[in-house]
């Protein structure tokens, strides 16, 4: 009978240990030894349905975690990223915001990514007046939290600005398009972007015959290129994710129609670029490793190492993009903030923010208008020769490449 | 009012993509119908066998179709071994669909491991081949997927329905214990149709990888309206399978040409729901 | 004493964690318990409230995040476009989930063929319509809901505090509400329906009634938390509220548990959403993902029924002498003279029954009196079990009309004739298999008959069972009888009723000499205790034994009718039987 109970309690007590474990120990990445190290805590989705591109978002936290640390930290600190999983779903990301901040008692949190994980966040940060750098927030008009920072340059109202920076560029075609077919998905970002371009395209004569919304994760595109073909307009915008414009213009392919010029939203970079369909089509990004972008500081070696570990990931599309740049924006900020705030006090963090600027690999990046964000500095790629290619605005478009024209 | 050639259009997609859902459905009617197991780990099979095409065609420049013929063996045996661990251990219906929840989980994450969760795309010529037919234009791929599919469902529907494995097989759907006091042996049965389910799976997954989105979470991307096509084309039938694949696949497709295309779902689901109340005599 | 200390633990221990889980959010302890306990209670709320429709009766859904999702919408719809104060949208969003459960309930229900994966897929089709439809109007239109600006009210100090308030709240409501349904008329029903839902509703269960507001309960509570859950998650989209995973794991958590038990849903969404957040760790999520489906798979080979169930077992098994107060065994009286009045209990007039192209009855009319014995035999296919099936409510009428006691009866539901005194029996034995003997005939004794105590009815049952001589079976489950045990169990259970009017369907069938010798005696005591019989049978001895009067079917018409043995002599009577009944 004691022996039993023995039992009985070294097994209790030893899954209570291995649940208190799990709870409290997440995984600690290196850093390198100078002091009591700054613990910063934030999630990615690494399961789930919004997981394609976590493993981006890792390698660009890891890569930042051992730049700053082999420089001076957070204030000769060294710097170590809690990282837990949100499993893509905002209730399990605000409840783990609160571990981070209430348990692991985190000095500082580092956004998630995707919409929804951040706005369950952004809740958390509010409530505990933490400063929250999110890199990848596509509507800012519901980052509502003034010490919430977004790291990528979409500026306040990108639905009204960036649809103006893709009219710009096919108005500087040798025939520009006077006809735009919309189709996209109802994912929130990409359909708050298409709203605002059949807005701004209809502002500037361009018509708008056929605007289309499908259900995100849309499998068969047969139909709707069926619609496209037949509207025949000059100019094909696609608001589309993951793999779906890569679909969508096989649809089309196989109705024997290629669009004149396509523009693409937020697609996997990697299969649109080495799809015989993706040649010449236009993309939205903020930042490619050319010109002008790779004289910005650090950003050559970061790029290496991204491509040294995206490779050994596994990951299908081993060149860093905005996606990854995001992330590496963050932390740069984040950095920025601590070492120029000369400390980890969040308010005093969040007043240098808005005061300064701080250069990313966005380049200077101001944080002092609407909804903290400064100018938008959303661009155009195409694919050249199977690479992605900057080629508006012209500022940012390195030497020898151009908008080729379809 | 969209034109007839855009109808006719969407109509022919439709129907060649409904190819697809009546594929995947195959396997999973098999099993549902006549061995009262839902296989919910048929939709990660099928993704894990389009992974392995995907695999060997990018590293290893080996054709689809002996891509297929490799990994259909191999998946023939997990599904005899999944049959052993339900045999085993008695599984009933929910069970089942339980169990191959957690085991597609584990799948998933198998494929997200080695493949990472990133998008994928097996890039071949063969995706935006078509014929032209007056107005009309017939993807090759889809074509030969509902080829495929058709002789797949047609041969299964004859074995039923002809041979004594087929009658030993429905009747001991109807009562397996009846069945045995006539001598069939509903084991070794079960455990061939396990298997075929499973090889039925991978050859869905071979297509997959030549038509569709690859990500580890694609594999619940199309649970919802196979299981509607399954219960459709009434559990068990492959030839109602691959039918009412093509039924909702037009009009998801029609649905599409009409009107805003996110609705289309709506008229996939409110097809099975005004079966399902009308009760027609094939259900 | 000692008895009733152990019965009042569990009550002191769970009142005492009510109380510190209420007072919890006081203790100032750090967000992250409040919010990740709210979870648990998110969970168990959810997966309890699905197990009161597909646990305890049985009607499998998939698609509780169809109503899980209406209520989340109502809350973000109405706080947000019309700003209704938040704590008013979760009645409402229960009122919504529960109406279209019932508008869904209203049509599915009828159909008797829309049961098992039929169910199971309709209720996943409706998901998949709803969340369209919501994506596709401005509920949602495609960009979600945000909800920062509704203001919660401060119930608790923090808001976090506030949620975990609310979803504790909800949870012990919905525990209740299960352990109410499970220990009410409204469960006992619901728990008959899950085992045989024809029977359920021929012993007096409103199945239909029963079935609509078990799932209007269960989708009310589902909505309700849905309106919660809204609020704690803050950013509202279509795809992240009717995932599919969703539906999948309240079944999970049910089963594992033990989804017909009023505490096993909750036993599995504790264990689980525990199982989900002990691999969160940045490093490990994604294999952890693995190894939380493999103890997933291992929990339901090894506890196919539930982790209750299995306890439950256990402790039966460990139990030394299980104390239960035996039926005792009613001496079958000898009977006096019966009593047979002149009046008729129960008219048959022009009653047909057709089945498609069939004709199973072709205008019968019959007069049974009552007290009386009434033998009905004829061949096989005769309409014999047919009469008793339209009799009892089973099929409806084709045309004519069935009269009890001076009331109409041919129309109404089977219940309601049940209610009226009509008992029945069924040739093979329908017991409730998950019930145990007691359980069985009570259940009956609870619908059929007069309206009594809890404690009456037991009495009523234990006599019964006592009565038929199942005495020391009625812990036992249908599954441990033998044959002429289920047979008994049959009567017993029509007894428990009360029935002015008894319908045995073939009780001697299959019995040897002795037990039918047995059985002739009881349905002469039944007799005696003033009921009037209609018995179906083959075995022509009984039917010559026992009956008062006779009625020969043939080919759904009456064919012969008088007492037993001349009506058996007639030579026609003969001629359809071409002499085998004799021979039997």
């Amino acid at each position: 009978m004691n022996d039993r109970m023995g039992a009985w309690r070294r097994r209790h007590v030893l899954g209570g240990f291995i649940g208190l474990a799990a709870l409290g120990a997440p995984a600690i990445l290196r850093a390198a030894p100078s002091g009591q190290p700054v613990k910063v805590g934030g999630t990615l989705s690494l399961t789930g349905f919004l997981a394609q591109t976590a493993v981006i978002h890792k390698i660009a936290a890891e890569i930042m975690i051992e730049d700053i640390n082999s420089r001076n930290g957070f204030l000769g600190r060294p710097v170590e990223y809690v990282l837990l999983d949100d499993q893509s779903k905002p209730d399990v990301a605000r409840s783990l915001y609160e571990k981070l901040i209430t348990v692991d008692k985190v000095d500082l949190i580092m956004g998630p990514y995707a919409t929804a994980p951040i706005l369950a966040a952004m809740g958390v940060a509010q409530r505990y007046g933490k400063v929250m750098i999110q890199s990848s927030m596509g509507i800012p008009n519901l980052q509502t939290y003034d010490m919430a920072f977004p790291a990528t340059p979409f500026g306040p109202e990108p639905d009204k600005t960036y649809p103006n920076v893709i009219l710009d560029a096919m108005a500087s075609l040798p025939t520009p398009p006077k006809s735009m077919v919309i189709v996209t998905s109802k994912f929130p970002s990409a359909q708050f972007m298409a709203k605002g371009m059949r807005i701004e395209a209809e502002k500037r004569g361009v018509k708008v015959p056929l605007y289309l919304e499908y259900e995100a994760g849309n499998r068969d595109f047969g139909a709707i290129a069926a619609r496209v073909k037949e509207a025949n307009a000059d100019f094909l915008w696609v608001g589309s994710l993951g793999l779906e414009s890569n679909q969508l213009l096989e649809a089309l392919r196989k109705l024997d129609y290629t669009p004149k010029t396509s523009f693409h939203l937020y697609p996997a970079p990697g299969p649109l670029a080495l799809s015989p369909d993706g040649n010449l089509v236009w993309c939205s990004t903020f930042l490619e490793p050319d010109e002008p972008f790779m004289s910005r500081p650090g950003m050559k070696k970061i790029a290496e190492l991204y491509k040294e570990r995206a490779t050994k990931a596994n990951l299908p599309y081993a060149i860093i993009d905005a996606q990854a740049a995001g992330m590496v924006a963050a932390w740069q900020i984040l950095e920025a903030g601590v070492n120029g705030a000369k400390t980890l006090e969040d308010k005093q963090i969040a007043a240098w923010l808005k005061k300064n600027v701080v250069t990313t690999v966005y380049g200077p990046t101001k944080f002092d208008g609407l909804y903290n964000h400064g100018e938008p500095a959303q661009l155009i790629r195409q694919v050249q020769d199977k690479q992605w290619k900057v080629v508006w605005p012209k500022q940012f478009v390195a030497p020898g490449v151009k908008l080729i024209p379809t | 009012m969209p034109s007839a050639t855009l109808l006719g259009q969407a109509l022919i997609s439709g129907v060649l993509a409904g190819g697809m859902y009546g594929l995947l459905a195959l396997g999973l009617s098999l099993s549902w119908g006549l061995l009262r197991l839902v296989n919910l780990s048929h939709f990660a099979l099928a993704f894990l066998a389009a992974y392995l095409t995907y695999e060997l065609g990018t590293t290893y420049h080996v054709a689809p179709w002996w891509a297929a013929a490799m990994i259909v063996p191999v998946m023939f045996l997990i599904g005899i071994a999944q049959h052993w661990l339900f045999d085993k251990f008695k599984v009933n219906e929910l069970a089942s669909l339980l169990i191959t929840f957690s085991f597609a989980v584990i799948l998933e994450v198998a494929i997200q491991l080695y493949w990472t969760a990133d998008y994928r795309r097996f890039e071949t010529h063969y995706s935006t081949m078509s014929i032209k037919a007056g107005p009309f234009y017939i993807p090759v791929l889809e074509l030969a997927l509902c080829m495929v599919a058709g002789v797949l469902a047609w041969g299964t529907w004859l074995w039923l329905r002809k041979t004594y494995v087929g009658k030993a097989l429905r009747a001991a759907a109807e009562d397996a214990d009846i069945a045995a006091a006539y001598g069939v042996d509903h084991k070794k049965l079960a455990y061939l149709l396990s298997g075929m389910g499973a090889a039925y799976a991978a050859i869905a997954g071979t297509f997959i990888a030549l038509i569709a989105t690859l990500a580890p979470t694609q594999i619940w991307a199309w649970l919802g309206v196979v299981f509607a096509v399954v219960i459709i084309g009434r559990l068990g039938n492959p030839l109602g399978a691959l039918l009412a694949g093509m039924l909702i696949g037009a009009s998801e497709s029609i649905a599409m040409a009409v009107f805003e295309p996110a609705w289309a779902p709506v008229v996939s689901f409110s097809v099975l729901i005004a079966i399902l109340l009308w009760d027609p005599e094939w259900l | 004493m000692a008895v009733n200390a152990a019965r009042d633990l569990p009550k002191a221990v769970a009142a005492i964690a009510i109380v510190a889980l209420a007072f919890l959010p006081m203790a100032k302890m750090p967000a992250f318990y409040e919010s990740f306990i709210y979870l648990i209670f998110f969970w168990v709320s959810l997966s309890t409230s699905w197990a009161l429709l597909s646990g305890f009766a049985g009607y499998f859904s998939l698609g509780h995040a169809a109503f899980f999702g209406v209520g989340v919408y109502a809350t973000a719809a109405l706080t947000t476009k019309f700003g209704v104060p938040f704590l008013m949208t979760v009645p409402i969003a229960a009122v919504l989930a529960a109406l279209l459960a019932a508008g869904i309930g209203a049509v599915v229900f009828r159909l008797r063929r829309l049961r098992g994966e039929l169910f199971a897929l309709l209720t996943l089709a409706v998901t998949f319509v709803i969340a369209t439809i919501i994506l596709n109007t401005p509920i949602d239109g495609g960009g979600g809901v945000f909800m920062s600006a509704v203001p919660l009210p401060h119930l608790m100090p923090t808001q976090t505090g506030t949620i975990y308030i609310l979803g504790f709240a909800m949870c012990v409501l919905t525990l209740a509400t299960a352990w109410w349904v499970a220990h009410s008329r409204l469960g006992l029903g619901l728990f008959a329906i899950h085992d045989d839902e024809d029977v359920a509703e021929a012993k007096g269960v409103p199945t239909f009634r029963y079935k609509i507001a078990a799932f209007a309960l269960s989708a009310a509570i589902a909505g309700a938390v849905g309106g919660i859950h809204a609020m704690y998650v803050g950013f509202i989209t279509v795809a992240g509220t009717f995932e599919l995973t969703v539906g999948l794991y309240v079944v999970l958590m049910s089963v594992l548990g033990g989804a017909r038990h009023w505490l096993g849903p909750a036993i599995g969404a504790t264990a689980i959403t525990a199982l989900l957040y002990a691999f969160i760790s940045g490093g490990e999520a994604i294999m952890g993902r693995a190894i939380v489906g493999l103890i997933l798979i291992a929990a339901i080979l090894w506890l196919p029924d539930g982790v209750i169930p299995a306890i439950q077992g256990w402790l039966k098994r460990r139990r030394a002498a299980p104390v239960t107060t035996r039926a005792e065994v009613v001496p079958v009286v000898p009977t006096t003279a019966p009593q047979i009045s002149e009046r008729s209990i129960l008219q048959v007039r022009g009653v047909t029954k057709r089945f498609g192209g069939l004709q199973a009855l072709a205008g019968v009319d019959l007069d049974v009196r009552e007290g009386e014995i009434f033998g009905l035999v004829g061949p096989n296919g005769s309409g014999k079990t047919t009469l008793i099936n339209v009799i009892s409510g089973f099929y409806p009428l084709t045309s004519g009309t069935i009269t009890l006691d001076g009331a109409e009866i041919g129309r109404d539901p089977a219940h309601e004739i049940a209610r009226r005194g009509v008992a029945r029996t069924y040739q093979i034995p329908r017991p409730f298999v998950n019930m145990t003997v007691l359980d069985n005939v009570a259940l009956c004794a609870t619908f059929g008959g007069p309206a009594r105590s809890q404690a009456e009815i037991r009495d009523e049952a234990m006599h019964w069972i006592g009565f038929t001589g199942l005495g020391g079976k009625e812990d036992v489950l249908p599954a441990g009888l033998n044959l002429h045990e289920r047979k008994f169990l049959e009567l017993a259970r029509a007894l428990a009723a009360r029935p002015k009017l008894l319908l045995l369907d073939e009780v001697l069938s299959g019995l040897n000499p002795t037990e039918i010798d047995n059985a002739i005696r009881l349905v002469r005591a039944i007799r005696a205790q003033g009921a009037t019989i209609i018995f179906v049978e083959h075995l022509m001895r009984a039917v010559v034994e026992l009956s008062d009067r006779v009625a020969v079917l043939n080919e759904g018409k009456l064919f012969a009718l008088g007492a037993p043995r001349e009506v058996m002599r007639d030579p026609r009577v003969v001629s359809i039987y071409l002499g085998k009944a004799y021979a039997a």
